[in-house]
């Protein structure tokens, strides 16, 4: 295999990609995409970032050997990537530290963002906080409902939370509207989006500040195992924390890579959102991917009980990593990934998001009394906290709002 | 022959309006009492699930459209339908790429060819045209070019080159939270783009009124303008009463034909 250079400088991605916006936004991201490549060459920039991930973030994130897991699951040792320590309690923080050091740099005073699990938004609110600068935060009017505590969280840091109350009300319509405040609001306005998804430069910048993950993944599984994974394996919503951890061993032929997506009630249902099971390619928010659409074009509502896995599409360079066959990508429903939510809790003492409760739902399925002697590493890319009420309920369990 | 090569030099007037809007047979009716004024340019809006570039009340139009399950060839059916009485009118589809590409781009020309005069794909920048522009230009479809306040000057040459049928300046944008018009900024950019080519400029995004209409035409050196919005917001305004929209259609119409 050839060494792995993604995307273009057009921003593809093999086919997938690109930059499909209209005329107002092109100029823009132009030139966010001159900006991020002057950045990426700039030692100020990097130096800045290192020490805030390091002083403001808590990284690096540790490398826990899940031994409870392993043994339950007669398999392979487990490592869990635990970007769910960060700060704000997930890996989202890693990239809105970035985008707004660069919104900084490019002299933009006012920061908008979309947000699903309310994750990101959390991210964005409180980069913002730390930067003085004004946040407007669009999240879907029923992401809201579901997410409470997160919605408090961001009001707490100061953030402005625009409902958006069109299509499905959650993560795709978010995205719409804040791209159409992005045309309304070009000037001034650095539009912070939280995932691989949405035009170039976003796919790719995104997956390079995520990608601290995997680079510090692989010097820690080095120094513990002396070698490096058998398996890697996160969830798919957009792609973020997946991308992150895959990218540094893309070029390494022998680790195997999963990813996991939400199949909401069924991959083969109505109520999925499981976009490279069940999609086909086409075009939303600004990039040629994968996306659950008719046969018109028109693109559907996804379904998933995890809100940051609610989205219809999937970052370009997943669509390309499945259709070069170097990812494999599965499908977790919603009661599979609830199960293992409650496993993981019980057995690591870490209640993990639902987001990567379908990537440990996978990995309890399907490595069961297998490839033993094998190393996994999983990123636990979220905590529970914000779940508590959703996964309550859907346990059935009375708990107070 | 395509009607966009012969539009007059000024005042021009360009209509848009939603596809299957509020229903596909409510659209017959609106786009022929449209029709019926003459204007010289009708721009059909293809309903899209995310129409990411256009604002709230086009959006709303969308998903009425779209209520009924209306698909791409229902759409190109009416335009097809609607064309037996398009005289000097041109025909003109805005629309979103995936809309295009689902249907298949072949099919799709074939659909529309000798029927519509342009098309506009809003999500498709000038560097992905190519191959679009190449099979439209083949069966005598322009492809209508977009500009914002936020294209440069180099930007406009390299999009503005070979343009054909008429240029679309976005008004409104950049002005943080004010749909005013900036006479001023318009003048300047249209003024601008007049210098890069010879095919009329028409402004669009937040013509609402007679008066904004009389305004461009006064006070900017642009040939003509498109209203979209506000012919659909007159629905929501008469709380959706169809029959009554269609005369407030009538009168709003009449009243913007300068």
């Amino acid at each position: 295999m050839r060494k792995y250079k993604q995307p273009s400088t057009v921003g593809r991605f093999g086919e997938f990609g690109g930059m499909y916006v209209s005329e107002t936004l092109m100029p823009l991201l132009l030139n966010l995409d001159k900006s991020y490549k002057k950045i990426q060459k700039d030692k100020k920039f990097k130096k800045e970032l290192n020490d805030l991930f390091k002083n403001y973030v808590g990284r690096p994130s540790s490398l826990h050997f899940a031994k409870n897991l392993s043994k339950y699951i007669n398999g392979p040792k487990i490592y869990f990537k635990r970007d769910e320590l960060n700060h704000t309690g997930a890996h989202k923080i890693n990239n809105c530290l970035g985008q707004i050091l660069l919104a900084k740099k490019m002299g933009k005073t006012r920061i908008i963002a979309e947000t699903g699990a309310g994750q990101h938004g959390v991210a964005t609110a409180t980069v913002c906080a730390l930067f003085g600068l004004p946040c407007y935060i669009y999240m879907g009017a029923k992401d809201i409902e579901r997410q409470k505590p997160n919605v408090f969280r961001m009001k707490l840091l100061g953030a402005t939370i625009i409902p958006v109350e069109s299509g499905s009300k959650s993560l795709k319509d978010a995205m719409n509207e804040a791209l159409r405040d992005w045309i309304k609001n070009v000037r001034d306005t650095f539009y912070i989006i939280g995932s691989t998804a949405g035009p170039h430069p976003y796919p790719k910048m995104v997956r390079d500040f995520q990608s601290v993950i995997g680079q510090e993944a692989r010097e820690q599984i080095l120094k513990v195992e002396k070698k490096l994974p058998d398996y890697l394996i996160a969830c798919v919503g957009g792609g973020s924390n997946a991308m992150g951890l895959f990218y540094p061993f893309l070029n390494d032929k022998k680790v195997k890579i999963i990813g996991v997506e939400a199949a909401g009630r069924g991959a083969k249902t109505e109520e999925t959102a499981a976009t490279m099971t069940s999609g086909t390619p086409g075009i939303l928010h600004g990039s040629y991917s994968y996306v659950l659409q008719d046969n018109d074009g028109q693109i559907k509502e996804a379904h998933s009980i995890s809100a940051g896995l609610d989205y219809p599409g999937v970052g370009p360079e997943h669509s390309y990593l499945k259709d070069i066959k170097r990812v494999k990508y599965f499908g977790i429903t919603d009661k599979e990934a609830l199960e293992a939510f409650q496993t993981c809790s019980k057995l690591e003492g870490i209640i993990p998001a639902l987001e990567p409760s379908h990537a440990l739902a996978y990995l309890i399925k399907a490595f069961k009394n297998k490839h033993k002697n094998k190393v996994v590493i999983l990123n636990l890319c979220g905590r529970g906290d914000k779940d508590l009420f959703t996964a309550a309920k859907a346990i059935g369990f009375d708990a107070d709002e | 022959m395509n009607n966009l090569d012969s539009l007059p030099k000024k005042k021009i007037l360009s209509l848009f309006m939603t596809c299957g809007f509020p229903t596909l047979n409510q659209s017959k009716k609106v786009f022929n009492e449209m029709l019926s004024h003459q204007p010289n340019i009708i721009e059909f809006g293809l309903p899209f699930s995310d129409p990411m570039a256009d604002g709230p009340i086009i959006q709303e139009a969308n998903k009425l459209a779209l209520r009924s399950k209306l698909s791409t060839q229902q759409s190109l059916n009416l335009i097809k339908e609607l064309s037996k009485s398009k005289n000097n009118t041109s025909f003109v589809i805005m629309c979103y790429l995936n809309t295009v590409r689902k249907f298949g781009l072949n099919k799709f020309i074939k659909n529309i060819k000798s029927i519509v005069d342009g098309i506009i794909i809003v999500d498709l920048p000038f560097e992905e045209e190519d191959a679009i522009k190449k099979s439209l230009s083949k069966n005598n479809i322009h492809l209508i070019k977009l500009i914002s306040p936020m294209t440069d000057k180099k930007r406009s040459k390299k999009l503005l080159k070979n343009s054909k049928g008429f240029i679309y300046y976005i008004s409104a944008t950049g002005i943080t939270g004010s749909n005013k018009l900036d006479y001023k900024e318009i003048n300047k950019n249209v003024k601008s783009i007049k210098k890069m080519s010879s095919v009329p400029v028409l402004v669009g995004f937040g013509i609402k009124s007679k008066k904004d209409v009389i305004d461009i035409s006064k006070k900017t050196n642009a040939d003509g303008v498109v209203i979209g919005s506000a012919l659909i917001q007159k629905y929501f305004d008469i709380k959706m009463d169809f029959n009554k929209y269609l005369k407030s259609l009538k009168k709003f119409i009449q009243e913007v034909k300068i």
